[in-house]
């Protein structure tokens, strides 16, 4: 099939022409301008070639793999309208090539204009010839995307780079709102493929997503044709090069919004919502565009608002919702682009000549330059709808068009009024741009002095004027069959009556013509005298769009995200906690509230009164740990132990001597070393702020805690009282003697079925010391905690006051008797840490139990007698404790394998020893003796670690550095 | 069966255990001198191990607690990936700011190795292994700038926040294993597959879906994102952003669509509810950030939004898009890192967005990669983020979540708003001081790469991984 090669070069040579026409030289204007030129009329004949299959009603597609699984091709489909369009842009892209090539100066860097251009092309070409939706937004955004690059292209002026930004925000952001509204479109039809949507019409329209996605789809075409109330930013791309405007806002950019709504129109038009919502942007448009273009003072800002204004009437056309709108819309797309495009050249021109674009500054210029006066003036006729030319042709099909009764209401009859009233103002400013600028008295103080143009810069102008007239007087022959194709495209069978004839006889709309004629004449020579004065459009003056569209773009980027940023977000901890509970505690909490959690069984538990007293005296304890946390670390730890207290008689109650034992020895080691290392965090808080709102942060705080703690409770209840999954348990009971030779089953778990973790274990633990040996040794403390701490002070102010004693007397005779007991127990409970050791197997003890209550001894004895005194007659350093430990451990595992077991595997026998009788003699408890030294050296070294601390701070302040050296601990532990 | 049969099916994690060891031992003999000689180790370790898990047969391990499929296998390339082109990146701002330590790099590698742990879950308990061993190693890679008050900050922060999400996480897994009696996910799947539902255990997702939203940094557990990621080194926090948010929604994938599929109804809302809020509040509070890592912060707040709503739509067509999306979102976060950790002035970093005023100026191939970077970012077609989203909303919309993915278009149409922002700055506004020259050779091959991947490799030649994604997508549906 030619088509298809047709059409992918169509496509592909725009992009491929962009791509060269980047590497050429920067001044190179006459080969970029060949490049570009030669580009843009290739399309043209290869579209061109298209038309017979296009007369006939064909369509030509072309169909390749785009994203495989979405489902989604890339498909080129030409139709009519399509085709149309296609000639559009590629014949106006010529023309303005042409003109850009004597507009541009040569200092400009031209291929950046002309890879642009290119590229928008291309991206142009991808809108219309998209068959498919996601494939038509891509190239959306492309357009939006190169637009924004061609209208920043001056970028050193800031009017350039607002412009811009403004064209790329609204655009884009419409773009993006559009897919939005697309992705909705093709779920409803069932596919992205633009044959599918467009014949799933009356899926789309009774589907209930139809109203959200026909809002989302507006919001993308109306943001792209600068209708009402996006049409602020088309006056600011005005910053941009003359052809860059005369392209973008005549022929392609802006003409994509209404080309969407008239491709759509089969599918999504032909119900209330679009009469009212694209009809009443199209007027107020209209009207508002007119309105403001009269008083315009910048040659450029006049033709920026007839667009906006004629793109409105465009937009009511389609929104009008009747066949015979959307040929009108069809035919007033390409006239508007004719006449408009010659328009916005000729403004270049003058501008080009004359060096200013300020009406009031022009006057009298047809003395200079009659041939571009004469080509503005037949196009300023065309726009203000004067007969024997193009735009009139469209005026009249439109006048009749609002006629027409669409749905009976006070806005509907009242429009044949409204809109010639509004076209009034048309006349009036078409009038106002040949009147002021070309008649009148010679210019005074003008930068330039005025000539004629280069004959090849006024070509492409000349070419458009021609087609209006040619247009105008002979319709029927010269636009008559493509106007034909493309609505049949759109339309299908049901393409109206119409006639493009230039006199239909006296109609109503020729009166409302003659009208609209007479009254701008009047209104501009009403307004004539104060327009040259004025400073802008009477009523609208204040309302400035840019600033407005600034004003709400900073309020939402910055003043309402700050706001926000700072209601919910925050760089504190606290609250970030607290969020990240809260909100796990509310989804806990919501599938609660939607099925009933009831427990299976509720069996209310017996409750004796002494456990509920222990218990009262645990929580009671819990909850004054986390009152005084803040406030009073040593009372709270105190408090902590209390509730591990607590836990631990829980133990003992539920038989499990084995956890409790363990429990009572951790808890004791865990909190001496925990009120060692108080020591060196700040003193107690009093007031860290008012207390109203102290209490209520409490307050607040605690009643969060308690619903935490009640939900945990529930659902832990609610586990608790299910029957328990088949669990190793079970196993664990009934083989610990067989298999493992003990009888208490936690520790036949702990060094013999799960031994190999417990080895592990001992390992961590093993490492954890000495992390903590390691980072404590670096410790640098708080200059506040530095100084000698209260207590010992008040301890030693007796001795300081007494000349015959020394410092620490005080404490040394308070801590005599403890000091003796605590010395004398060291024996004691070594021996009960081998005793706890030895009976481990069977019954509540082992390794871990006995090694730390070995270390309780040590404590006692730091305690009582101060670091250096225990240091000095330390044997066995801790290191080397830890180091037996794990390899005893290790070793008996390894052990295993000399009898070809596994590794750990353990045995049991007893032992027959005199006096004591039978004892067990498991070969785990080797292993255990291992986690025993182990525990001792751990839990010792984390002793020295700390104790080590407030011998080297008293020091300190002397000479820290001389200090660290010599006292580095590591020197005493080898 | 014996557990260990199928042990090979863990040879990268070995492997990558392994050496983290090994390179222990050479960076502690080797002292400060080795930082370069593990780096790149490193950095060969992580390339072994993805060819390792190429190499990989499907099929579980270790009693089924370890499982290796299409899926998991794309998962841990695409971690590895990260995290190897994180090392890459670091070497030279450690250097910078004095602390180039071996420990880095293997930090990172033993991360990763959780990571790999993590994807390959298929029990509750191996998730939780691997999640902790990643975390650990994060923690102490936020605060590897000991000497700054802000890395510290973070790492605390980091670590206190992270372990009650943890918590969170662990207590979830003891309710799940409380009501339904089993940790694995297959019998999990099994279990509610046959109608056993308690709600306990749904309130148990919720908690364990709770922990595994915070390490993707979803609102509303994001809290903790902008602070650490702006005051972690800057290396670390490009790491942050991509590495670990792989392996967790990959977890949060396994999840969902594993053991907890037959539970659609009630997590889907959840997720659609993570996914709207964070799109949004990615998207408005970034507005008004002025320091480039806190915005990329709420940036990776926003895209991971995106993508749980592609999961959320619980369909194959939604796990491809995640697929998709992390793939395309590792280029663009890892490129727009390189960017960022080019911003040296004199020696010194900078981090404003300001500090790119005029960029395009000076250094336009650079303004030129990080154009591509935003634009994707911003989803603007042609670039790879445009496909990203597309596969999300089409997911989303196909599966009948209207009203969030329109919301999450247009929440992204804030979104495009900061992205260009930075474009208009780096091109529009005056030229600030040149950033120093050159940019290091790493840091330009990662920008180069990343950046020809956004445009125009990936929108061009999508087939091989739309493929990729849809294999991995299926292993959910066709039984593993």
């Amino acid at each position: 099939m030619p088509y298809e090669a047709l059409l992918v070069a169509v496509l592909a040579l725009p992009f491929a022409g962009s791509f060269l026409a980047a590497l050429f030289r920067a001044n190179a204007r006459n080969a970029e301008s060949w490049l570009a030129g030669g580009v843009a009329l290739a399309s043209l004949a290869l579209a061109g070639a298209a038309y017979p299959l296009m007369a006939e009603g064909g369509i030509a597609r072309y169909s390749a793999a785009w994203v495989p699984g979405l489902g989604l091709e890339f498909v080129i489909r030409m139709d009519g309208l399509a085709w149309a369009m296609t000639m559009l842009i590629a014949g106006i892209g010529f023309l303005v090539v042409l003109y850009a090539r004597y507009y541009m100066s040569p200092a400009d860097p031209v291929p950046r204009f002309f890879s642009f251009l290119l590229a928008f092309m291309g991206s142009m070409f991808g809108i219309v010839l998209s068959g498919n939706l996601i494939q038509l937004v891509f190239f959306w955004e492309l357009t939006s995307l190169f637009s924004f690059l061609l209208i920043g292209y001056w970028h050193q002026t800031a009017q350039a780079r607002e412009g811009a930004r403004m064209a790329l925000i609204v655009t884009s952001a419409g773009g993006l709102c559009l897919f939005a509204g697309v992705l909705l479109l093709g779920h409803m039809a069932g596919s992205y493929d633009l044959d599918h949507v467009l014949a799933a019409g009356d899926a789309i329209r009774s589907h209930r997503l139809y109203v959200p996605a026909l809002i989302l789809v507006l919001l993308g075409a109306l943001t792209k044709s600068a209708q009402f109330p996006f049409h602020f930013w088309l006056p600011h791309a005005m910053a941009a090069p003359t052809p860059v405007s005369a392209y973008l806002h005549s022929a392609t950019m802006v003409k994509a919004g209404v080309f969407l709504l008239v491709r759509l129109w089969p599918a999504m038009g032909g119900t209330h919502e679009w009469l009212w919502l694209v009809g009443s942007a199209g007027l107020v448009t209209f009207i508002l565009g007119a309105f403001l273009a009269v008083f315009q003072q910048d040659l450029k800002g006049l033709l920026a608002h007839s667009t906006i204004s004629h793109l409105g009437l465009i937009t009511l056309l389609i929104g009008l919702d009747s066949p015979l709108g959307q040929v009108a819309a069809i035919f007033h797309i390409m006239n508007h682009a004719t006449f408009k495009a010659s328009l916005f050249m000729a403004a270049g021109i003058i501008d080009h000549e004359t060096g200013t674009r300020d009406i009031r500054r022009l006057s009298g210029l047809w003395r200079f330059m009659p041939i571009t006066g004469t080509l503005a003036m037949v196009a300023a006729a065309a726009m203000a709808g004067v007969p024997l030319l193009n735009g009139f042709l469209s005026k009249e099909m439109f006048f009749a068009e609002t006629i027409e009764i669409h749905d009976g209401s006070p806005v509907d009859r009242a429009l044949p009024y409204v809109v010639t009233a509004a076209s009034m103002f048309t006349v009036a400013y078409s009038l106002r741009f040949i009147r002021d600028v070309f008649f009148g008295p010679p210019p005074t103080g003008l930068p330039r002095t005025p000539h004629e143009p280069p004959t090849l810069m006024r070509l492409p102008a000349e070419v458009l004027v021609l087609a209006c007239l040619v247009v105008g007087i002979v319709p029927g022959y010269t636009v008559g069959p493509i106007l034909e194709t493309a609505v049949r495209s759109v339309l299908g069978a049901a393409v109206p009556e119409y006639s493009l004839a230039v006199w239909h006889g006296f109609t109503p709309e020729l009166l409302m013509s003659a009208f609209a004629m007479a009254g701008g004449i009047a209104v501009y020579f009403l307004l004539r005298s104060w327009l040259l004065v004025c400073e802008g459009p009477p009523l609208f003056r204040h309302i400035n769009g840019r600033r407005i569209f600034d004003r709400v773009l900073v309020t939402l980027s910055w003043r309402l995200a700050r706001r926000l940023e700072e209601i919910f977000g925050s760089r504190r901890l606290q609250p970030q906690l607290r969020l990240l509970a809260a909100v796990a505690l509310l989804a806990a909490l919501a599938p609660f509230y939607m099925q009933d959690l009831v427990p299976r069984s509720m069996a209310r538990p017996e409750l004796d009164a002494a456990f509920a007293l222990v218990w009262a005296v645990g929580i009671a304890c819990a909850l004054g740990a986390a009152w005084q946390a803040k406030f009073h670390r040593l009372a709270a730890l105190i408090l902590l132990g209390g509730a591990g207290l607590a836990t631990c008689i829980t133990f003992v109650w539920l038989s499990a001597p084995d956890l409790a034992l363990t429990q009572l020895v951790v808890e004791t080691v865990t909190t001496v070393l925990l009120l060692l290392g108080l020591r060196w965090l700040p003193k107690r808080l009093e007031e860290i702020s008012p207390p109203a709102r102290i209490r209520w942060y409490r307050g607040s705080d605690f009643a969060f805690a308690l619903a935490s703690g009640a939900g945990l409770a529930a659902l832990a209840y609610a586990a608790m009282t299910r029957p328990s999954p088949d669990s190793i348990a079970d196993f664990f009971v009934e083989n610990a003697y067989t298999k493992g030779g003990g009888t208490n089953v936690v520790n036949v778990i702990l060094v013999d079925f799960r031994g190999f973790d417990t080895f592990g274990e001992i390992t961590v633990l093993g490492a954890v010391a000495l992390t903590v040996y390691a980072l404590l040794r670096r410790f640098r403390p708080a200059p506040e905690s530095v100084p000698v701490p209260e207590q010992q002070r008040v301890q030693d102010i007796d001795d300081d006051a007494h000349p015959d004693r020394k410092k620490g007397d005080t404490v040394r005779s308070a801590m005599a008797v403890p000091g003796l007991i605590m010395r004398l127990l060291f024996p004691v409970i070594a021996v009960v840490a081998v005793y706890l050791l030895l009976r481990g197997h069977d019954l509540p003890g082992g390794g871990f139990v006995a090694g730390v209550t070995m270390a309780v001894a040590f404590i006692l004895q730091y305690m009582a007698r101060g670091t250096t005194w225990v240091e000095d007659r330390l044997r066995i350093l801790p290191v080397r404790w830890m180091a037996t430990g794990l390899l005893l451990a290790g070793g008996t595992g390894l052990g295993a394998w000399l009898f070809a077991k596994p590794f750990l595997t353990s045995s049991f026998s007893y032992l027959e020893i005199p006096l004591i009788g039978e004892i067990p003699m498991a070969s785990a408890l080797l292993f255990d003796l291992g986690v025993f030294a182990l525990v001792v050296g751990a839990t010792v070294l984390i002793l020295i670690a700390l104790a080590h601390q407030s011998v080297r701070s008293r020091r300190a302040p002397r000479s820290r550095e001389a200090e660290a050296t010599t006292l580095a601990p590591m020197a005493e532990l080898r | 069966m014996d557990g260990l049969h199928n042990w090979t099916l863990a040879a990268p994690e070995i492997f990558l255990a392994a050496a983290a060891m090994i390179l222990l031992m050479i960076g502690v003999y080797r002292g400060e001198r080795g930082a370069d000689l593990v780096s790149s180790l490193c950095v060969a370790s992580l390339g072994i191990a993805i060819f390792l898990v190429l190499r990989l047969e499907h099929g579980t391990a270790y009693h089924e607690l370890f499982l290796v499929d299409a899926f998991t296998k794309m998962m841990k390339v695409l971690s590895l990936l990260a995290a190897g082109i994180a090392i890459v990146m670091s070497r030279s701002y450690f250097v910078l700011v004095g602390v180039w330590r071996f420990e880095f790099p293997v930090l990172v590698l033993l991360a990763t190795l959780g990571m790999l742990v993590m994807i390959s879950a298929n029990d509750l308990m191996t998730l939780y292994l691997g999640l902790e061993m990643q975390s650990l190693a994060l923690y102490v890679t936020a605060a590897f700038q000991r000497d700054s008050e802000r890395s510290t900050e973070a790492g605390l922060k980091y670590f206190v926040l992270s372990s009650v999400a943890s918590g969170m996480l662990l207590y979830g897994a003891s309710l799940v294993y409380g009501f339904a009696g089993t940790t694995s996910f297959p019998g999990l799947a099994r279990g509610f597959l046959a109608g056993d539902v308690a709600t306990g255990a749904i309130i148990g997702l919720v908690f364990v879906l709770a922990g595994l939203v915070f390490k993707i940094s979803a609102v509303p557990f994001h809290m903790w994102t902008p602070d650490v990621y702006e005051g972690a080194p800057t290396p670390v926090t490009a790491l942050f952003s991509v590495a670990p948010k792989i392996a967790a929604m990959s977890l949060i994938v396994s999840v969902v669509m594993g053991p907890f599929r037959p539970l659609l109804a009630q997590w889907q809302q959840i997720l659609v509810a993570v996914a709207v809020l964070s799109t949004i509040w990615g998207a408005i509070a970034a507005l008004r950030q002025e320091n480039i890592k806190r915005l990329m912060a709420y940036s990776s707040i926003a895209n991971m939004g995106y993508v749980v709503l592609g999961l959320a739509a619980g369909t194959e067509e939604g796990v491809r898009s995640v697929v998709i999306y992390m793939i395309i979102y590792l280029a663009m976060n890892v490129g727009t890192f390189a960017v960022i950790l080019s911003m040296r002035r004199k020696g010194v970093m900078v981090e404003r967005i300001s500090d790119l005023s005029g960029l395009a100026q000076r250094q336009p191939m650079m303004a030129l990669a990080l154009l591509l970077f935003m634009f994707s970012m911003a989803g603007i077609p042609p670039l790879a983020g445009f496909f990203a989203k597309l596969n999300v909303f089409l997911a989303a919309i196909n599966a009948g979540l209207y009203v969030a993915a329109t919301i999450a278009v247009l929440a992204s149409v804030v979104g495009a708003y900061y992205y260009v922002r930075i474009v208009k700055v780096m091109y529009f506004d005056d030229p600030a001081e040149a950033f120093d020259r050159p940019v290091e050779r790493d840091m330009a091959v990662v920008m180069l790469a990343t950046a020809l991947f956004v445009f125009p490799v990936f929108p061009v030649f999508q087939a091989p991984f739309m493929n990729g994604a849809q294999a991995a997508a299926k292993t959910f549906f066709s039984g593993r």
